[in-house]
């Protein structure tokens, strides 16, 4: 135990300012580069490092690459078979999101339109249709969805609403005697509305969702990363801990700093190819100030470097990180608040999801890259993100104390391997 | 953590937790008050019913009423609405004037669900807006209240969303990305146990417990892993039908089967997948990346049918998407099983394919060095 408590004095051991400063700037340097030269030998880490945020927002664009739902297919089952159902039917038809692939009298069919997956939908325009309209009562319509895709029961209803609106416009026209066109359309559509949809005109997939996916990636990569090279460490290192002793690993915050620059240093890169290079190649809305996102960036990359060099500590071999960690992409993904909405997500998920970089990371960089937010509107997330640099790093600092203690101690032979 | 608590938080804790999660993630089913602002220019009586009405429907709520536009776009940019509702200057003088006086909705798309639904309903708002003008109108001209929703609105929709009448979010996306979960964690577990042998050393003595047949080797392997998927999958449908109540329209033998195809599906997979890239980080690269994809290609938030040309072959080939389709016809659509005929062919293709490839496999199991 004494011998024990001697190496603890060792580390603690005061020397002059000047020495300890010089030391430990050599020390961070040492660690930086040693981690640098295992990081660029490790083919895995690189495939982690750079194939993955380079290569996965490519494939995500290219799946999302056509952004919207353009002609869901409907059968329209017309027993009416009028002038105002045909007319119906044609405007639903020219809208740009919805196809009449066929138009039939038999609900039946219809169905088996469906069944045969050629029709996502069936509209059903009863006998009364038109007499119903011309008798100045209400005409009825059933739409009925197909609810495997959200996209098309949605592309239905706005067309079958729109359609009936303009036809409405239409047969007002006719009916109603007005001097002067202007007199009509006052009468038509006193209070006319224009639709707006901002920061992503198109009302796009690809628009939404690669944003959030983009910075996100940044914090999945950095997690598997780091945990497979803790978890490399962990195997080779003939110890079993995390942190070999050598004699630049001394001090617990070298070791950390050090690590953490290397890291911080590499993802530079990456971010910049995942924030600004590919939205330019895609043609997203990216409507970022340059520098909100640069002062955003820096506690966010922190913030993952910390959480991951903390999971890292837990990490038992090099390939589990692999299998224990990429689930949780879809978890964090969720609970960010980027599909279901944040207002929404029960008190309990929300706290844990403070716990994570990727909540204030995405709801900010969507914010700044999508609706031009500066720093000051997305204050909240920055703050948020530097508590978890604070935090994590704080968590990492210990964990990794007790690793070099270990090692210590194992070294000494104070405990079993 | 030691080797087999990594088997077993992989194989029971992850779907388990997963499953926890999705299901308690969304208890509504459907997003409820959305914040939106109204930019009320005139600030009159009419003008602030206007705003009562859209806050008096159920997924919207009116976060703020301020005359300042700005305000409220930084108030989007802050993320803390979803819609501006704006209602220009002069508002009541204008509709009296006969100046038809614009209402202007802006919706954020930023965020694609929580932007949709407020923007439906600040649409609706203005055209009732319109309407209640007409409606004084027609009244004033002595009509009946029948003739008078004729001409309000003449043509009603009824929808009928069939097999999740409420556009229920979380039966819409739990009865995908669960199973989804499994078949990422049974790629990678097969995937890995597989690897581990050869990592560890224990690759030739593996195969010499099976008397050097491959496929007795891997059965035994295998099988208590498909063993234990079941249940893990029982526990998750139970969850999702029983506990959850989502709707089932085709009863639990359909369901179950489907699933029990996707595990064995998935295995299939994992074991092909090893037998290609018998690396162990390379085929757990591979691994990984095909369940995740997975989940985008499969085609339930962006259908299939709009993806580009290429993709739409390649969705093919996870058998994800596969079970999707069986779960379109059957629990959500209840058509008879005979229908998905080609789907449970595929299943069987996955099941079968590595069969084709344990030659190779049992030449790497003997001739292959750990790679780090």
């Amino acid at each position: 135990m004494t011998i024990y408590l001697e190496a603890v004095g060792r580390m603690k051991k005061e020397t002059s300012l000047r020495t300890h400063i010089k030391e430990g700037f050599t020390d961070v340097f040492y660690v930086w580069y040693a981690e640098n030269k295992l990081i660029f030998k490790d083919q895995a880490v690189i495939i982690l490092f750079f194939l993955l945020p380079f290569g996965y927002p490519l494939i995500y664009s290219f799946i999302y690459n056509n952004e919207v739902v353009r002609d869901a297919a409907l059968v329209v089952v017309d027993h009416d078979d009028s002038y105002v159902s045909r007319e119906y039917t044609r405007r639903i038809d020219a809208s740009p999101d919805v196809k009449v692939v066929s138009v039939c009298d038999d609900e039946e069919q219809a169905k088996r339109m469906l069944d045969e997956k050629k029709a996502y939908g069936y509209l059903i325009l009863p006998s009364t249709f038109s007499a119903d309209m011309y008798k100045g009562k209400q005409a009825h319509a059933s739409l009925f969805s197909d609810m495997s895709c959200l996209l098309y029961y949605k592309a239905f209803r706005m067309a079958g609403v729109d359609a009936s609106v303009s036809l409405l416009h239409d047969l007002a026209r006719g009916t109603k005697s007005a001097t002067t066109d202007e007199q009509q359309a006052i009468y038509i559509d006193p209070i006319p509305y224009e639709t707006v949809a901002t920061f992503n005109p198109q009302n796009g997939f690809a628009g939404f969702i690669l944003p959030a996916i983009l910075i996100f990636i940044i914090h999945q990569s950095l997690i598997l990363g780091v945990s497979m090279l803790g978890g490399t460490h962990r195997e080779k290192n003939t110890l079993h801990t995390l942190v070999p002793i050598m004699r630049h690993n001394r001090g617990t915050f070298r070791i950390v700093f050090g690590k953490a620059l290397a890291y911080f240093m590499i993802y530079i890169l990456v971010t910049f190819w995942c924030l600004v290079v590919v939205p330019k190649l895609f043609v997203f809305p990216s409507l970022f100030d340059v520098q909100t996102l640069i002062l955003f960036c820096i506690p966010y990359l922190f913030a993952c470097i910390f959480l991951a060099m903390f999971i890292s500590c837990f990490i038992p071999n090099r390939e589990s990180p692999m299998v224990l960690l990429v689930f949780t992409s879809l978890i964090f993904l969720f609970i960010s608040g980027i599909s279901w909405p944040k207002e929404m997500i029960p008190w309990y998920w929300k706290a844990f999801s403070y716990l994570l970089p990727a909540t204030p990371g995405i709801q900010g960089f969507v914010r700044i890259n999508t609706t031009g937010a500066l720093l000051y509107d997305v204050s909240f997330e920055y703050q948020l993100l530097w508590i978890q640099t604070a935090f994590y790093f704080i968590l990492t600092f210990f964990a990794y104390r007790r690793q070099v203690l270990l090692s210590h101690k194992k070294e000494l032979g104070l405990v079993s391997g | 953590m030691t080797s087999s608590s990594i088997y077993l938080f992989c194989m029971v804790g992850i779907p388990l937790i997963s499953t926890l999660f999705f299901l308690t993630l969304m208890p509504a089913g459907i997003p409820l008050d959305l914040p939106v602002a109204v930019v009320d220019q005139e600030n009159s009586v009419t003008t602030r019913n206007i705003a009562r009405t859209l806050d008096a429907f159920e997924q919207t709520s009116v976060y703020m009423t301020t005359p300042d536009f700005d305000k409220a776009r930084k108030l989007m940019q802050q993320g803390k609405i979803y819609g501006i509702f704006c209602i220009p200057k002069n508002f009541s003088r204008d509709v009296a004037r006969g100046n038809r006086p614009k209402i202007v909705c802006y919706s954020s798309y930023t965020f694609l669900v929580a932007g949709s639904f407020p923007f439906a309903d600040m649409k609706t708002t203005a055209l009732m807006a319109g309407l209640s003008i007409k409606k004084q109108k027609a009244l004033a001209q002595g009509k009946t209240e029948e003739q008078l929703n004729a001409s309000l609105q003449p043509i009603k929709i009824e929808t009928h969303a069939l097999g999740n009448p409420w556009q229920n979010y979380s039966i819409y996306l739990n009865n995908t990305l669960l199973p989804g979960v499994l078949q990422l964690i049974i790629f990678s577990m097969t995937v890995y146990s597989i690897g581990c042998e050869i990592k560890y050393g224990r690759a030739k003595a593996w195969l010499r417990m099976g008397k050097d047949n491959i496929l007795l080797c891997l059965l035994g392997k295998l099988l208590p892993h498909t063993l234990v998927y079941v249940l893990v999958s029982l526990v998750m449908s139970v969850s999702m039908f029983s506990f959850a109540s989502f709707p089932l329209a085709c009863g639990w033998f359909p369901l179950l089967l489907a699933q029990f195809l996707l595990i064995l599906a998935a295995q299939g997979m994992g074991v092909f997948m090893f037998s290609i890239l018998p690396t162990l980080r390379l085929g757990l690269s591979l691994s990984s990346l095909f369940g995740m994809l997975s989940f985008s290609i499969v085609g339930f938030s962006f259908p299939v049918k709009s993806m580009n040309g290429a993709l739409q072959g390649l969705t093919k080939v996870f058998p994800l998407r596969h079970y999707f389709l069986l779960y379109v016809d059957q629990p959500l659509n209840g058509r008879p099983m005979l229908d998905s005929w080609v789907q449970y062919v595929w299943f069987l293709g996955f099941i079968l394919l590595p069969f084709l490839m344990m030659p190779f496999l049992k030449r790497e199991l003997k001739t292959f060095d750990y790679i780090p």
